[in-house]
């Protein structure tokens, strides 16, 4: 702001207030747009290594009568699909509705989600019989 | 309950199955197991297992820790998921479970549904007496797993050669 003097200023000095004022906005705005590209960055860094850690396509492996076979995933898939797809891939297991996937030790529930599950990328799944039993 | 099962007949059902080869010691093995462990009074069972690489040799008998009554038997589940990842890490299988039967061997339904392996040409042997007869398949009862999942009864000495 210019301050008020019993001289009035020159017009060179005047002209060289107005452009520094001006220089002064573009480099705000610059800041601005580069702050704003900052933050898209970070977003964009934030999301990959969110897809990294949590990819929403990804190979396990199912482990039957000490055979591994590799599948791939997608996230929002059941884990009842991956068992059906496991139980084909063994060779069309009879008595399907037996087996169940095992991931840590537990017992996979057929309508959850591989996500839902806790199912990471490169975890080991066994596919086996529920139970086990005999009796005369 | 038991089951009426068909008559084996001799090289049926051969090309889904194998003749599986394993030493008069782990019959043995396998008798001096269910006799400690089910004491002539309860069910016990043995697992024949083989490398995938040479799979009609019988390699070894596991125990599965289980419990037991007169007339059953059901495997630890905690011990059954150890032991899967354990056969994929020596890269072996299970070829025949066996269990004995208080009196007399056939398959129950009970045996029918709760195998530990589903795979068409799987063997299931039943000792009778609590395996407390001599050593051998005398009055021994042999199944295997049809590709349409039934159980169908096998001649023993189609399936299995003790060395």
């Amino acid at each position: 702001m210019l301050d008020k003097t019993c001289c009035p200023p020159s017009e060179q000095a005047v002209e060289h207030l107005r452009k520094a004022e001006h220089d002064l906005e573009q480099a705000r705005r610059k800041e601005r747009e580069a702050q704003k590209e900052v933050a898209e960055a970070e977003a964009e860094i934030k999301k990959a290594i969110e897809e990294l850690e949590h990819p929403r396509v990804f190979k396990v492996e199912v482990l039957y009568d000490g055979i591994k076979k590799q599948f791939e995933v997608r996230v929002e898939e059941t884990v009842k699909h991956l068992l059906d797809q496991a139980i084909r891939a063994f060779g069309q297991l009879p008595q399907p509705h037996t087996l169940a996937l095992y991931n840590d030790g537990k017992e996979l529930v057929d309508k959850q989600t591989i996500k839902e599950a806790g199912v990471k990328p490169c975890d080991v799944l066994l596919l086996r019989p529920s139970k086990v039993k005999g009796g005369a | 309950m038991r089951r009426p099962a068909a008559a084996p007949e001799q090289g049926e059902g051969r090309g889904l199955s194998m003749i599986y080869r394993l030493t008069q010691g782990m019959l043995e093995s396998t008798f001096e197991q269910f006799r400690r462990c089910g004491r002539g009074h309860e069910e016990c069972q043995a697992l024949w297992v083989s490398s995938w690489d040479n799979p009609e040799t019988i390699s070894g008998v596991v125990h599965p820790k289980h419990a037991a009554h007169f007339g059953g038997f059901v495997l630890d589940d905690d011990w059954l998921n150890t032991f899967w990842l354990e056969l994929g890490n020596i890269n072996s299988g299970i070829r025949v479970q066996v269990h004995t039967h208080p009196r007399e061997a056939f398959h129950s339904e009970t045996d029918d549904k709760f195998p530990i392996i589903h795979k068409p040409g799987f063997l299931s042997l039943v000792i009778p007496n609590f395996a407390l007869g001599p050593v051998g398949f005398k009055d021994a009862y042999l199944t295997e797993i049809q590709p349409d999942g039934r159980w169908r009864q096998v001649a023993i000495e189609s399936r299995l050669v003790v060395t």
